[in-house]
């Protein structure tokens, strides 16, 4: 899968492209890891943009979970938006849109993020 | 009613043509994306979950895999002739726990029950079956 990395501030937006499933969950959990520890000064939160991500199998929810744990520990927001409706659905179904915050769209995930820190 | 079958060993490098086969089941019988999206979700769960608990020393089991196409519905049996293993004998995850009590695995199985119809499991001729349907439109 491709992932697009993109710095703005101190908030990392990440937005991976096509299937999230058991082949792409190992490589993208690495990426949110690198993305999470940043190189350098870790960011103050990471937002995925779900725009582009097709689909998502229980083997991609495992590396969100991760990930939201990794950054929970390291003091980071975490948080997802612009889901397309299948994946969305798969979060809800899992009961993973309650402990990971899921927003329309960047503006109001970065809203978020920013209201959180004030 | 159309039908199709394949036969793959249970590796999980296969899942890529499992998925080849469905989506090319998806366009000879009319199905739209998000259709052929829930099955290739219920299958990859599934298929997955024979890899890790039907593999032993010196097998690997053969997978089989049947689409069939009804007016109002699809149905999809899996079968394999690994070691018997009803996947709807696990419990469900608590999909309610906090980020730091979540388990990590057992989801894959209660989500393919949610976005099924109907799922059902047979022991037969020492093959683990497996039948679920979706209906279609609506």
């Amino acid at each position: 899968m491709n992932l697009q990395i993109e710095a703005m501030g101190d908030v990392t937006f990440v937005e991976p492209a096509g299937r999230l499933d058991f082949d792409a969950a190992t490589g993208f959990q690495e990426a949110l890891e690198r993305t999470l520890g940043g190189a350098g000064k870790p960011p103050a939160a990471v937002i995925i943009d779900g725009t582009r991500l097709d689909y998502v199998s229980s083997a991609g929810l495992r590396a969100f979970l991760l990930a939201a744990r990794s950054a929970q520990r390291a003091g980071i927001v975490f948080a997802l938006c612009a889901l397309q409706p299948a994946v969305r659905e798969v979060f809800e179904l899992s009961g993973f849109s309650r402990i990971i915050p899921v927003h329309a769209d960047r503006a109001s995930a970065l809203a978020q993020a920013q209201q959180g820190r004030t | 009613m159309t039908a199709r079958r394949a036969a793959v060993p249970a590796d999980a490098a296969q899942l890529s043509v499992l998925n080849q086969f469905l989506r090319d089941f998806g366009s000879a019988v009319a199905l739209d994306a998000a259709q052929v999206q829930t099955f290739e979700l219920a299958l990859e769960e599934i298929f997955l979950n024979i890899v890790m608990h039907g593999a032993q020393p010196g097998s690997t089991p053969l997978v089989e895999v049947s689409l069939d196409r009804a007016a109002e519905s699809v149905t999809m049996t899996v079968e394999d002739d690994g070691p018997q293993f009803d996947p709807l004998s696990l419990p469900p995850p608590d999909v309610t726990a906090s980020l730091a009590g979540r388990p990590v695995g057992g989801l894959g199985v209660f989500l393919v029950r949610n976005m099924m119809d109907t799922i059902s499991y047979a022991r037969v001729a020492g093959r683990n079956q497996l039948r679920m349907s979706k209906r279609l439109g609506g």
